[in-house]
């Protein structure tokens, strides 16, 4: 049954006037898992995380999410969104910006935002104005944000953008760490070496679902050593 | 000095504005709609005065005085009886009423010609045409009479009174309209911000209801308004000193309310614009018309016809009013008019929730 998925995506269309964003998508995330959503700019991959989060509603279609159909405000106190772009508000401190998503989600007290705040390393800063601040801990403000309420799903939509190679492999740690408990992880993405740290990939393109599998899966079916090739083949684009 | 590199700069600044319709219609639109609006309010504005005549003269001079009166084109003269006058004032029906008392034509003789005028007070530019109206009308009849005549009316104001200045007139209005518009522009500016920054996007992926983020929204900037509110009534009663004969607390309540009103056009509005620059350019476009029919500047009796139905719709005309019932006329919650006036902004209030939450909705689902 859909219980032991933590997102489940049934035949979804989405239109914006004369573009086709969604065509068709179908696509199921086990509870405890990381799913990559992989694939160029403009495929789709944010508006399939803004309708799984309930932001977009489809033309047709069904989203389930933690066992509940979408849109559902009550089921979003268990997930937790990270927009593309830092989404803070830069005259606060990092932890004013922490404790506001922690109390918009029906959460108070301090241990869960030092939780937070440890997590992505910024405890430190914590009383720096959020205007101050590089754009990496930025994304670790925004990151912390997400997760201040301990989600059961995290959605992460292009997570590592303008982040350092460094800060990268530090967020991989973090969602694996994060996912070994038990939460469940979408993260969005167009750089393939991040690909290969996902438990299951969806290759997302023309807003409809290429290939689904494990990274060792996509490269068999696209017959490269090299996920990136192997995209580009089931992509049916010559590089 | 390159003209190539100068004409590339100023080719990328009209090609831009090509595709920018809001700013083309600010620079063309708005100026033809202001300058109209005002054009029409000062031409426009034939309506005059109603003005009672009260003619108790038992001699011939009130009759004529009064006659001449009737056919002034600076007042709409009406018989009226001097029992009646401030009943009339107070509603509103005339802005002024002249008396010819029993001895008028006797004392006339005597060279000393007193009609007692009433004036209703609170709107000094009505004043003057009443004024001049009688002293025309005096003049036409004193041409026909032997000369040494002296005018020697007694005035009288129902509100106010000759002390009330411009800025005590002007003032009443201000102390409301300066609360609402600085409230709405930061409301609108910074509710632009949230959807700019994407956190609003963050808030409606969250639990939060929609009517949760309008209210929260709302009762800060009430916060920061009420505070601008106290802060503007004691500067204007303590250090301008602005006629007031009417309540404080009933002045900062009307404040309030027009500060809450301001707080959900703010959000209402910020839906429709797209960055803090098309927020501004809302001002022009929104607010100076409304400002110019509110009857701060021009009263909305004298406004041609077609304006005063615009004038009648908008709650800035109420709130307007009200603040100069209660400063002017010292009116309180016991006054019918005042009672509208409230209700209406007051319901604006609740209309403009349920909108910018409605909005809320249309433009993140």
């Amino acid at each position: 049954m859909s219980d032991s998925y933590a997102v489940d995506v049934q035949d979804v269309h989405r239109r914006f006037g004369p573009i086709t964003a969604l065509d068709g998508v179908t696509l199921r995330v086990r509870q405890g898992e990381i799913y990559g959503l992989l694939g160029p700019n403009g495929a789709g991959k944010t508006t399939l995380i803004r309708t799984i989060v309930g932001l977009v509603a489809p033309d047709s279609g069904t989203v389930t999410v933690l066992g509940r159909r979408m849109p559902d405000l009550d089921v979003l106190r268990g997930v937790g969104y990270m927009t593309q772009q830092a989404a803070l508000y830069p005259g606060l401190s990092v932890e004013e910006n922490v404790q506001f998503f922690a109390a918009i989600n029906g959460i108070d007290g301090e241990a869960g935002v030092r939780d937070a705040l440890e997590l992505v390393r910024l405890y430190d800063r914590r009383k720096s104005v959020v205007s101050t601040l590089s754009g990496g801990m930025r994304q670790r403000c925004s990151l912390a944000c997400a997760l201040v309420h301990k989600p059961k799903l995290l959605l992460l939509d292009e997570p590592t953008v303008g982040v350092d190679p460094q800060l990268r492999v530090q967020f991989w740690e973090d969602f694996r760490k994060m996912a070994a408990a038990g939460t469940t992880i979408v993260v969005s993405s167009h750089v393939m070496d991040e690909a290969e740290r996902c438990q299951r990939l969806g290759l997302i393109q023309y807003g409809r679902l290429l290939s689904e599998g494990t990274p060792a899966e996509i490269r068999e079916r696209g017959g490269s050593q090299n996920l990136e090739e192997a995209f580009l083949a089931l992509a049916g684009q010559p590089s | 000095m390159s003209p190539h590199r100068v004409s590339a700069i100023t080719k990328r600044l009209l090609q831009g504005f090509r595709r920018d319709r809001r700013t083309l219609a600010l620079l063309f639109v708005a100026p033809i709609v202001i300058l109209g609006l005002l054009g029409y309010l000062m031409r426009g504005s034939a309506t005059a005065p109603t003005v009672g005549i009260a003619n108790q003269d038992s001699g011939p001079l009130g009759a004529a005085v009064a006659g001449a009166l009737h056919h002034s084109s600076l007042i709409n003269a009406t018989d009226i009886s001097a029992a009646d006058g401030d009943g009339k004032l107070k509603d509103g029906s005339i802005a002024a009423y002249i008396v010819f008392p029993p001895a008028f034509s006797l004392d006339a003789q005597a060279g000393n010609v007193a009609p007692q005028i009433h004036l209703e007070g609170s709107q000094p530019g009505q004043n003057a045409p009443v004024l001049q109206a009688l002293q025309a009308a005096l003049g036409s009849v004193a041409a026909r009479a032997p000369g040494g005549l002296r005018f020697n009316p007694s005035v009288h104001y129902l509100y106010g009174g000759q002390n009330l200045d411009t800025l005590d007139y002007f003032g009443a209005a201000f102390v409301g309209v300066v609360v609402f518009f600085l409230v709405f522009v930061v409301t609108i500016v910074s509710f632009l911000n949230e959807r700019s920054q994407g956190t609003l996007e963050r808030l409606m992926a969250s639990p939060l209801r929609r009517g949760e983020i309008v209210l929260g929204y709302m009762l800060g900037f009430t916060v920061l308004a009420l505070v601008q509110s106290a802060e503007v009534l004691v500067f204007s009663l303590a250090v301008l000193k602005v006629h007031n004969q009417g309540n404080v607390l009933l002045i900062f309540g009307m404040e309030a309310l027009m500060a809450v009103a301001a707080v959900n056009l703010g959000i209402f509005l910020s839906m429709f614009a797209r960055s803090e620059f098309q927020a501004v350019q809302f001002i022009p476009l929104v607010v100076v018309p409304q400002l110019l029919l509110s009857g701060i500047l021009f009263p909305v009796t004298t406004e041609p016809r077609p304006l005063q139905w615009l004038s009648d719709v908008l709650p800035l005309t109420y709130a307007v009013n009200g603040m100069r019932d209660i400063m002017i006329k010292s009116a309180d919650l016991t006054w019918p008019s005042l009672e509208l006036d409230a209700g209406v902004v007051a319901l604006f209030c609740v209309l403009l929730i349920g909108a910018g939450t409605a909005t809320l909705r249309r433009r993140i689902a």
